[in-house]
């Protein structure tokens, strides 16, 4: 009781100030933080706090009330519904952007092009060396993220046939050192969002129906759908906030919204 | 001439001596290079962005550019909130143990909870700001949290140096306080604790390097990644330095961009510490020539 | 009064490392109270299938697809097919299933009925009343599962792997790396600082090498990835150069001003007569350094050694970004490891609070505190050993 009673009074402080509060995945972290940024130009009224932590912490954050909108990169889970649920809290989803993965390799690597299957054998482990793929006689190293990121669950989910991951894969904490380190190995393989590709990693063309048709990840072929490796991004928020935090939402679907997603390099909403 | 079997054994001797002493020279000052190695990549990469803007500026553009001005504050904050904390509760534990406690079984014990809290890893800090701050009691995300946590570890080292401070001071001014029939409590007060000021000082500022460095502990406590303005009260979240730097060089979709900024992070924390070190050492010894003189 | 608040204060200190053993243990057993099944979801099969219990390491084999049979399980020979619930869609149409799913339990009931060789997870809350299958029994996560398991995948559906041993290990390994390469490193430095070097040199080298501990660690993880890792990788002619050895010597670093400051001082603290009697009989600098020196100082030595470890053992984020985090058993120093504090630091944010994976994750730290307890209370050991050999 006396709990609750100094919880209460800490959100009767926060709402004083009208300063919401945004916390959650690290993938929409950035993006979340420049929309905030410029809502608060148009806003000036407007305070919001962004918090990194992960999709996860977000989202029991939204049960213990200690945020007001919950960053995900992916779906809310059952267990985390029936806390809600358990809470009393009914919740409110919305897909602000869509992230396309991109499979990358080291620019040395003569390999352009995969499909599902050679991926699912190279990230559980089967295929071992880049020669059973078209490539030179070179080990494979995996890179991925780490195994409770979003990511690695969606990567799992749509491309390894939800298989696990082989547990000799080397699994690092954020995008960026995913980067850095298959820029400096010659066999290695990894997967980032699309707006990490830049040119120290080749990003791979891949191909869902059994190698009839490649795709290589890009704006243009993320929009259309033609690239298959693509994932939607949610904001969580209870519908009780939903009068306080709808402006600030809105704000992010809205074209100008939008256009931030395109300039942090994820995908736009398509209508 | 014959040389003898003495004169032998010295020479090898004195050739055993200078290879050996050769290898340690060599190798101290192979340490020393790795210092300076990953002290002036830090700075090269550091100083060009360092500017007055940097320092008083908030983040713009997603990160990229502007300053990091509410990460410093943020931590000055959290530095202020953990020795509000730490210094008084580890200084008046320090004196109960060194003047009160004779030795004993409850020495023993303190003595070996406070090692313990020492050894206990900065990530174990977290997990348990997170278990009883954050969560149990309420307090959220907070500055509060996280320089509770941030207190916790930095509270042996201050036990640690305090005591050390206190065994400092001889005997001898204890005994002539009480000879001019001061009680237990003046002598502390009026003699002990002014000789060991000074010692006592250098353990804070050391403490304070320590804590204004750590990221675990603040990771699950009360860093945020973006705050449009600085906190207001200790119930907000905080940025801060460590936090920011790890974030950064890490996270964001613009790695390139914001490298600049995470060198300018990492000389701005080294400074600080830096300074942490340097003050500490000059005080010691501007004090100790103080003592030794008078 | 005075003496009751300082009293008090002595107490808080010691009641914090109560504190924490309570909260770290409460969070972290409760993992031993659990099932690897995530809460809410259960397996099902065939009711004929004479398979009634399956281990978590047997149920991650199924679902990805390594054994296809029930006979390598004990059963009949008929093919394993795995059930998802999102496979339902093969089966019904939405109209079928209805808006609200309400008929989803019922449909679920006859696909397991009418498929022999079928496993299912979904979860529990669509399990029918007249449900025509067999619930699988699953056990709680036992003692031998997490110390003896030899894989660690926290959030396989349907059931979790928690295996500790690789993370045991890859802590244990990368830290004794780390030490290896510290130790000789840090007592010629302590030497060279304590009985060769002038005093003008050692009053520029000591607080030069204080400031080596005042580094944050996520500066040498960044130097360690940048600069470290494509060293090697280039030395040894690796596939990959995040390997245990680079965190050994990113950590090793790290634990170099804790192992020369503590064995200088205990150097230091050698009495000058032992010293001065040993020149008098005719022993060298040297002699006298490794015959008296080093044997008076060598608890303060050992202790500066154990201390280094328990620092390494800790450490979490530069060793994050540059071991690899690889959850495999490690058979060499060059191979990608995992760390405990890596595993927390990396997975907390994304576990679910009170999930099996965050409990996990908080018996992970009541494993690191119990490796650095005990190696706090061997150093009390051994320098209480040495104050008594001063007496």
């Amino acid at each position: 009781m006396k709990n609750t009673s100094i919880i209460l009074a800490f959100v009767l402080c926060a709402n004083f100030t009208y300063s919401q509060k945004l916390k959650g995945s690290d993938t929409v972290l950035p993006l979340a933080q420049k929309e905030a940024e410029s809502y608060m130009k148009a806003n000036k009224n407007a305070k919001i706090n962004v918090t990194g932590g992960g999709s996860g912490v977000g989202i029991s954050a939204l049960v213990d009330g200690t945020t007001d909108i919950a960053m995900s990169s992916r779906k809310i889970k059952l267990t985390e519904k029936m806390k809600l649920a358990d809470a009393g809290k009914s919740f409110k989803e919305a897909t602000i952007a869509f992230d396309a993965l991109a499979v990358v390799v080291n620019p040395a690597n003569k390999v352009s092009q995969l499909t599902r299957e050679q991926m699912e054998g190279i990230f559980t482990g089967k295929i071992k060396n880049w020669k059973e793929v078209g490539g030179e006689d070179l080990q494979i190293v995996v890179y991925s993220r780490e195994s409770s990121s979003g990511t690695y669950d969606f990567f799992k989910e749509h491309v390894m046939n939800n298989k696990n991951y082989a547990t000799s894969v080397l699994s690092m904490p954020a995008t960026g050192s995913i980067i850095q380190s298959i820029s400096q190995t010659k066999g290695a393989i990894g997967y980032v969002g699309l707006a990490y590709v830049e040119k120290e990693v080749k990003a791979l063309n891949v191909s869902f129906d059994k190698g009839k048709k490649f795709v290589g990840p890009s704006m243009a072929t993320a929009k259309d759908k033609s690239y298959p490796i693509i994932r939607p991004l949610f904001y969580y928020y209870l519908a009780t906030v939903e009068k306080t935090v709808r402006p600030f939402v809105d704000y992010c679907l809205s074209v100008e919204g939008q256009k931030i997603v395109e300039t942090i390099g994820y995908v736009p909403l398509t209508k | 001439m014959e040389t003898t079997n003495e004169n032998r054994i010295s020479k090898s001797k004195d050739r055993h001596q200078k290879a050996a002493f050769f290898v340690f020279a060599v190798l101290g000052y192979f340490i020393v290079t790795i210092l300076i190695a990953i002290l002036s990549f830090i700075v090269i990469k550091g100083a060009s962005v360092i500017s007055w803007d940097f320092i008083t500026k908030m983040p713009e553009e997603g990160m990229t550019k502007g300053g990091i001005y509410p990460a410093i504050i943020g931590t000055l904050y959290l530095v202020a909130g953990s020795m509000l904390f730490a210094f008084p509760i580890g200084v008046l534990a320090a004196i109960y143990m060194n003047e009160y406690v004779s030795d004993g079984v409850a020495k023993k014990f303190i003595r070996l909870m406070t090692n313990n809290l020492s050894g206990i890893p900065s990530i174990v800090f977290g997990l348990f700001g997170m278990a009883l701050f954050v969560n149990k009691l309420g307090f959220g995300d907070s500055i509060l949290a996280g320089s509770l946590t941030l207190g916790l570890l930095a509270l042996p080292v201050v036990i640690r140096t305090t005591e050390e401070a206190l065994k400092a001071v001889n005997d001898t001014f204890r005994h002539a306080s009480y000879g001019l029939g001061a009680t237990k409590w003046q002598t502390i007060r009026r003699v002990v604790l002014p000789m060991a000021f000074p010692n006592i000082i250098t353990g804070l500022i050391l403490s304070i390097g320590r804590v204004s460095g750590e990221t675990a502990p603040i990771l699950f406590t009360v860093a945020a990644y973006f705050l449009p303005k600085l906190p207001t009260s200790i119930f907000d979240q905080a940025m801060a330095l460590p936090y920011h730097l790890y974030v950064i060089s890490t996270s964001g979709t613009n790695i390139e961009e914001s490298r600049p900024i995470a060198y300018g992070t990492a000389l701005i924390l080294i400074i600080i510490v830096l300074v942490c070190n340097l003050l500490a050492n000059a005080l010691r010894k501007y004090f100790n020539n103080k003592v030794k003189m008078s | 009064m005075i003496v009751g608040l300082l009293m008090l204060s002595s107490t808080i200190t010691s009641l914090t490392v109560v504190l924490i053993v309570f909260f770290l243990f409460k969070e972290g057993v409760a993992v031993f109270e659990k099932k690897p099944v995530e809460d809410g979801y259960t397996i099902v099969i065939n009711k004929n299938n004479k398979v009634r219990k399956l281990t978590s390491e047997e149920i991650k084999n199924i679902y990805d697809q390594k054994t296809t049979f029930w006979s390598q399980l004990g059963a009949k020979h008929d093919s394993i097919i795995l059930f998802r619930v999102e496979d339902i869609a093969n089966f019904y149409t939405e109209d079928q299933i209805g808006a609200n799913f309400e008929n989803l339990p019922s449909c679920l009931s006859s696909i397991v009925d009418s498929i022999p060789g079928i496993i299912a997870f979904f979860p529990e809350k669509y399990l029918a009343k007249n449900f025509k299958g067999k619930q699988l029994d699953i056990d709680k996560v036992s003692l031998k599962e997490f110390f003896g398991g030899e894989e660690w995948y926290p959030t396989a559906q349907p059931s979790a792997q928690l295996g500790v041993k690789p993370l045991i290990l890859g802590t244990l390994w990368v830290s004794f790396g780390a030490i290896l390469l510290a130790l000789p490193l840090g007592l010629a430095a302590a030497i060279y600082m304590s009985e060769i070097a002038d005093e003008r040199i050692r009053r520029i080298m000591k607080p030069l090498i204080e400031l080596l501990a005042g580094i944050p660690s996520v500066v040498y993880g960044f130097f360690g990835l940048v600069i470290i890792v494509p060293i090697i990788q280039k030395i040894f002619n690796l596939p990959v150069g995040e390997t245990g050895l680079a965190g050994s010597i990113v950590l090793g670093i790290m634990a170099l001003p804790t192992i020369i400051t503590i064995s200088e001082d205990a150097m230091r603290n050698t009495p000058r007569e032992m010293k001065e009697a040993s020149l008098a009989l005719g022993a060298s600098k040297w002699q006298t350094i490794y015959k008296i020196v080093i044997p008076y100082s060598i608890s303060g030595i050992s202790a500066a050694a154990i201390l280094g470890i328990g620092r390494a053992v800790g450490e979490t984020m530069a060793v994050l970004m540059v071991t690899g985090n690889a959850a495999v058993i490690p058979h060499s120093i060059l191979e990608p490891m995992r760390t405990i504090p890596a595993t927390i630091a990396a997975e907390l944010g994304e576990a679910p609070s009170g999930g099996l994976h965050y409990k996990a994750l908080f018996a992970l730290g009541c494993i690191l505190f119990v490796i650095t307890l005990v190696i706090n209370l061997t150093v009390e050991f051994v320098s209480s050993r040495r104050k008594g050999g001063n007496h």
